[in-house]
């Protein structure tokens, strides 16, 4: 009964010919008492992308997806969904979203949890197919309040995966599982993508991030700090770990104040840096007069990447 | 929606302490209130015998309890766990949330006032002139708990942990003792009759007295019923929809 907007002829037309992108955000503003949440953001998301959302603690990655989700309002800006309010895209049956916290209907079992999101759903799936493609159909039977935290995230998932949704909204997914249910955990979203969903997730396991999302944005201080592949962020963030030790303990002051700087770390004799550039910091630290031993230079995984990213923004914003 | 209204009154069903409670609370205030009445002391101003004004009064008061009580706290509790912001994200409309919870309330309901009926006749004799008043009672009084059941789930999204029971406390005393669910409103000055005429209690008091005395229930009493059924199923469906809480 969803009336879809049919891909025009040329279905590889670049993306910002699409009429109607997934999700739009055209500066929006959200603040809760005198902290500003959300300050301001733009963000489009095109149809299949997996979209992964990264930032520290307080980056405003939860309030952009209750932003997006119609659980908050903006205090200005716009937020659309499939060109309409998120309300009326959820209404429709066109978004499935799991929240990273918050108790599930109690007193009942797994199947009955997951068959109630399929009935909601306009264009719900059969419960079994539902409960097989999250994992859990050994597990279907068991009250909902008598779960692992793991168990319970791919339940999670499953009621928001219940019908054939356009887009999937998951908050820290893999929250509380480890490394092994993860990795099968990742199959499911990749199951989700492969079917032509759009798919944002937050998360702060860059591995994730890395693994799954063929789009990476950043989030720092409710705003948009970095966008694009895993690969452009790493290389945007242009660092290097470099590592040393020196004859003499460390004078830090003087180490502090090397150019280029992601981060510093020294314990007694022993440096390790993170730099937006490798060659202007090592010569510095030659500059210095300093001797380093067994130095390093190597490049950075997306996990390093991101605190270099983010770092800089806070001292940029330190110094203001 | 269908399935959710199902789960709904399971959940009720297996909530066997809450459903045991529900079921013997307004029996045991029967007998407790009752107890000491004579079977044949009639209520001042009235034709009717203590026990049976006591039969009428204490099933509609449990029903009540039962409706009120139960929608409220359980509502309140599952707001602030999350799961009401989980089933946010779903397409069920507001309305579906009303009716799964007024039909879960509905299933707590009915036993108990089946089981008034039963201990009123068993021990203090209660008899009606026609059988036909026994089941119009049960159908009036359990149609009309559906009003507080709605009222119950307005009041869950109104207020949020500690103050959801003494805002129910508050809301369910008032009504009761107002609207002539304890006593006859016949008791109170002339200003507060002219008030309690116009509370949901007494018009749901006032279908089983009209029963009770061999009438059919007034249809003022009716109308006045159904516009607040409308009225609190309107606003815990407008407060659902608008609830932003976060887990």
């Amino acid at each position: 009964m969803t009336v879809r907007t049919a891909p025009s002829a040329s279905g590889a037309a670049p993306r910002a010919a699409d009429p109607a992108p997934v999700v739009r955000f055209e500066r929006v503003t959200k603040n809760y008492g005198d902290v500003r949440a959300v300050d301001g953001l733009d963000l489009t998301l095109h149809p299949g992308e997996t979209v992964a959302l990264l930032g520290p603690n307080g980056a405003g990655k939860s309030s952009t997806l209750d932003l997006l989700l119609g659980l908050r309002h903006p205090d200005s800006g716009r937020v659309e969904v499939f060109g309409t309010t998120p309300r009326q895209a959820i209404a429709r049956g066109r978004v499935g979203a799991m929240l990273q916290s918050g108790a599930l209907m109690e007193e009942v079992t797994v199947r009955e949890l997951v068959g109630l999101a399929c009935d909601l759903h306009p264009q719900g799936h059969p419960v079994d197919r539902v409960l097989e493609r999250a994992g859990i159909t050994e597990i279907a039977d068991r009250k909902v309040d008598k779960l692992s935290g793991g168990q319970e995230q791919r339940v999670r998932f499953a009621f928001a995966t219940a019908g054939a949704s356009d887009l999937i909204l998951l908050d820290e997914p893999t929250t509380g599982m480890d490394v092994s249910a993860r990795q099968t955990f990742w199959g499911a979203m990749r199951a989700q993508a492969a079917e032509g969903r759009t798919i944002l997730f937050a998360t702060h396991y860059l591995e994730e991030a890395d693994a799954i999302a063929d789009r990476v944005i950043v989030l720092h201080r409710g705003r948009v700090l970095a966008d694009g592949s895993s690969a452009e962020i790493k290389a945007m963030a242009g660092a290097r770990r470099i590592s040393f030790t020196l004859d003499t303990p460390a004078d830090e002051t003087a180490l502090r104040g090397l150019p280029a700087l992601g981060g510093i770390e020294i314990s007694g004799r022993t440096v390790r840096i993170r730099s937006t550039d490798a060659d202007a910091t090592v010569h510095a630290v030659y500059a210095l007069g300093l001797y380093p031993r067994g130095l390093e230079v190597a490049g950075l995984g997306l996990e390093q990447a991101f605190l270099t990213l983010t770092d800089a923004a806070t001292r940029k914003e330190a110094t203001r | 929606m269908k399935t959710l209204v199902a789960l709904e009154i399971k959940r009720t069903l297996r909530n066997k302490k809450f459903m045991f409670f529900t079921v013997i609370y307004p029996s045991a205030l029967f007998l407790m209130i009752a107890g000491t009445a004579g079977r044949t002391a009639l209520v001042p101003h009235t034709d009717l015998t203590m026990p049976l004004y006591y039969t009428v009064a204490m099933a509609s008061f449990g029903a009540l309890t039962a409706a009120l009580m139960g929608n409220s706290e359980r509502i309140a509790k599952e707001r602030e766990r999350g799961w009401v912001r989980q089933l946010r994200l779903t397409p069920l409309p507001g309305r579906g949330y009303v009716l799964a919870k007024i039909a879960a309330a509905a299933v707590a309901t009915l036993p108990s006032i089946v089981v008034v009926f039963v201990v009123a006749t068993v021990t203090k004799g209660v008899r009606m002139d026609a059988p036909w008043q026994w089941f119009a009672l049960t159908g009036a009084i359990w149609a009309g708990s559906l009003v507080f059941a709605a009222l119950g789930v307005a009041i869950g999204y109104l207020a949020t942990g500690d103050a959801v029971r003494p805002l129910t406390m508050i809301i369910y005393f008032g009504l009761s003792i107002l609207g002539g669910l304890w006593m006859p409103t016949t008791a109170y000055p002339q200003w507060l009759q002219d008030i309690a005429g116009y509370l949901p209690t007494h018009a749901y008091a006032a279908l089983g007295q009209a029963i009770e005395v061999g009438d059919a229930p007034h249809a003022g009493d009716i109308a006045l019923l159904a516009g607040y059924l409308a009225l609190f199923a309107g606003a815990a469906a407008w407060l659902y929809r608008k609830d932003t809480r976060r887990a």
